[in-house]
């Protein structure tokens, strides 16, 4: 074959017939189901057009629940780069034991979603949890303290643990940017005398940003579809607390038993994601050209 | 062809005829009594059934009532649902809705002949002229506290509103809840505020033509005086299921809680002394009111459309209200699984069980209580679809939250909830 252009589009064929079955036949069958009524699984739905659409973009709960998606997925953001920059910093130094403790630091992101919430329920348990003894005791609180018993509480406790359970796998992706850095260049920094600071402001934060940027759209993507840890914790709740997107997807589709509503939303949701990954990874390409 | 063949091929068809005919009906259970030892109870049974049954075979494949909703719709339209599958009278409208079920009258009227079962068990599924599963066992909220608590504190078994909140107060103290009340937007808070709503003059939440009637001074009256309980329970009351109220209460954190039955986890745990243990009908707003409680008749659906495979499920069905094999069915968790039928009430494999024995009194109450059951969206001879929805969407527990997290007052919440069921009833 002598047109290379052609050639290509028959060698990428194959992978892109299965990438289309397995993620486009979804994704079409979302966009007839949300054209249509159906109540529950397996019941026959009335084509309606655009009236979960319409109907949907007017209703608050959808905004606020795509308001507490997106302040879940800049908080979890925020803790897990947090986390991860110091936990990647500590493990890129050389010192004994340095590779039994890269390894272990995964063990919480591959430790299974239901026994992460087993573990943090009781841990944060007023009967019998660990951690409510112990802030008795050393006086912080006289009484023990609900971390479910508020919107906000349930929140901020929601995000200390999906970051505890997420952050080693920022952790490596940033471990794995440390090593592209040449070391001479923080040779070269101490000769001039710059401090630790310095170093990390000027060396390491700049060309680690080309992971970050990478991980801003995956984080983004995992952060804003996670599902499994708030339903087990908190089911959404206390009053709401902590419905975000999927979860309010799952209660509509499941709880509700308005599937087509469902499906609506996971439309909005898909656009909403599809637009963000597309504009970062412009953002990230123009900056790239720029450098 | 010579004869020997043809002799030779005949013979093979009709072995091969003979061991299709012989070939035993396979059945699938799906239950949500997941833990481990309530499975290994119904495999007992289905080990013995089986055993006995040569041409069936059971196998049981147990569910989490989280997902069992979502799962049997979807595993119907695939065809891969089961043949009998556990339901509580809310669950039934669901499949109803969606065509899965047919009418099982006739035979529930045959196990009536035999063994008499307790009328509003079967009434939670008989509507829109059919019978809809076949009741299985009985489950209703009790008042559980500690008779030593009560005792030390000067106080006697609470029987009004205004009782059980003086003795929540006196019995919180150096550090212990003097009562643990649910407010999780979950199954289980919906079952407690509705022991207190049946207990306060507010039990119908539908009006005779269908209408919602859940806003009302009633419902009011029994949310506000939940709140009150609720600031007697510890904080994380409102992220608790039924476990996390045990766990108060066995570790003697709460001084009372509402449950089915605590008998089990009091006795494996170190809860105390069995006479120690003491179990109350709910309290009522009042004095000298009878009680009433929230009560499930469990049951099971028949969902195969195999004429074989019914018979075979209904097979199944009739052994295990046998009372030879009914007790031990029931004692899967000892104190928690109340018998449905007369007989079964009898069953010497029920009484004779050693942790029944052990509990025996309190089990008593406990049955006792049960019949003055109530279930929402059940109770006058009318089912409306809604309640499905209503109930799968913890509406009564959402209304609580409004109140308790929210801060909304009860009237307002109440008149909120309301408009949700409306939305939901759609």
């Amino acid at each position: 074959m002598r047109n290379p252009t052609l050639l290509a589009f028959v060698f990428v064929a194959p992978a892109m017939s299965v990438l289309l079955l397995i993620l486009g036949w979804p994704l079409v069958s979302a966009i007839i189901l949300s054209l249509q009524d159906v109540r529950s699984v397996g019941s026959p739905g009335a084509w309606i057009g655009l009236d979960n659409y319409a109907k949907l973009l007017a209703d608050p709960s959808l905004w606020r629940a795509t308001g507490m998606s997106i302040a879940w997925v800049a908080a979890n953001a925020v803790l897990q780069t947090a986390l991860a920059m110091i936990a990647a910093l500590v493990l890129s130094q050389n010192f004994p034991g340095v590779r039994i403790a890269r390894t272990w630091i995964i063990l919480t992101w591959i430790v299974p979603t239901v026994v992460v919430v087993i573990i943090w329920r009781w841990l944060f348990s007023t009967s019998g949890g660990m951690i409510n003894p112990l802030i008795v005791q050393s006086g912080l609180s006289a009484r023990p303290i609900g971390f479910f018993s508020t919107p906000w509480m349930a929140f901020a406790t929601l995000v200390f643990i999906n970051s505890w359970r997420w952050f080693p796998f920022v952790t490596l992706m940033l471990l794995a940017g440390m090593t592209r850095i040449p070391g001479d260049l923080y040779e070269a920094a101490r000769i001039d005398g710059a401090s630790a600071w310095k170093r990390f402001s000027r060396i390491t934060w700049p060309l680690l940003k080309p992971t970050l940027g990478v991980l801003s759209v995956v984080g983004t993507l995992l952060s804003f579809n996670v599902f499994d840890i708030i339903w087990l914790m908190t089911a959404g709740g206390p009053a709401g607390g902590t419905r975000t997107l999927p979860v309010l997807i799952y209660e509509t589709a499941f709880k509700g038993y308005r599937l087509s509503e469902a499906a609506t939303m996971s439309v909005i949701a898909t656009v909403l994601l599809l637009t963000f990954a597309l504009l970062t990874v412009r953002s990230l390409d123009r900056q790239e050209e720029r450098e | 062809m010579t004869k020997t063949s043809l002799s030779i091929l005949a013979f093979a068809s009709m072995l091969l005829s003979s061991t299709a005919y012989a070939a035993p009906v396979e059945v699938t259970l799906w239950h949500m009594e997941q833990p481990p030892h309530r499975v290994a109870r119904v495999q007992e049974l289905i080990d013995a059934f089986n055993a006995s049954h040569p041409e069936i075979v059971v196998k049981q494949e147990p569910q989490s009532w989280g997902e069992v909703y979502a799962k049997v719709p979807a595993a119907l339209a695939a065809g891969a649902g089961p043949d009998m599958l556990f339901a509580i009278p809310d669950f039934a409208p669901i499949l109803k809705k969606t065509g899965a079920l047919t009418s099982v009258a006739d035979f529930v009227a045959e196990l009536d002949k035999k063994h008499k079962f307790i009328p509003s068990t079967v009434q939670s599924y008989s509507y829109d002229g059919g019978v809809w599963a076949i009741p299985l066992y009985n489950m209703s909220m009790n008042l559980w506290y500690r008779k030593s608590d009560l005792e030390k504190a000067g106080l006697k078994v609470p029987a009004t509103w205004e009782e059980w909140e003086a003795a929540a107060k006196a019995l919180s103290q150096g550090g212990a809840y003097g009562v643990g009340v649910p407010a999780n937007k979950q199954l289980y808070t919906d079952q407690t505020v509705y022991s207190l709503m049946v207990n306060g003059g507010a039990t119908e939440i539908y009006n005779e033509d269908g209408t919602l009637r859940f806003d009302n001074p009633e419902t009011v009256g029994a949310f506000e005086f939940y709140t009150k309980l609720n600031k007697l329970s510890p904080p994380d009351s409102t992220s608790w299921t039924w476990g996390e109220a045990e766990a108060c209460f066995v570790s003697k954190s709460c001084g009372m809680i509402m449950q089915f039955s605590v008998i089990s986890t009091y006795d494996t745990q170190g809860g105390g002394e069995p006479s120690d243990l003491g179990v109350a009908a709910i309290p009522t707003e009042e004095a000298g009111a009878e009680a009433n409680t929230i009560a499930y008749a469990n049951a099971v659906m028949l969902l195969s459309k195999d004429d074989a495979k019914t018979k075979a499920s209904q097979e199944f069905i009739a052994w295990l209200l046998e009372p030879e094999n009914y007790g031990k069915f029931l004692n899967m968790e000892p104190g928690l699984f109340m018998p449905v039928t007369e007989d079964g009430a009898k069953a010497e494999t029920f009484w004779n069980d050693p942790m029944v024995e052990k509990y025996k009194s309190q089990i008593e109450t406990v049955i006792a209580n049960s019949k003055n059951g109530r279930l929402f969206g059940f109770t006058s001879g009318r089912t409306f679809p809604s309640i499905a929805a209503i109930s799968a969407q913890n509406l009564i527990a959402e209304t609580l939250q409004d109140i308790v997290v929210a801060g909304t007052d009860a009237k307002g919440a109440v008149a909120q909830g309301q408009a949700r069921m409306v939305e939901a009833s759609k």
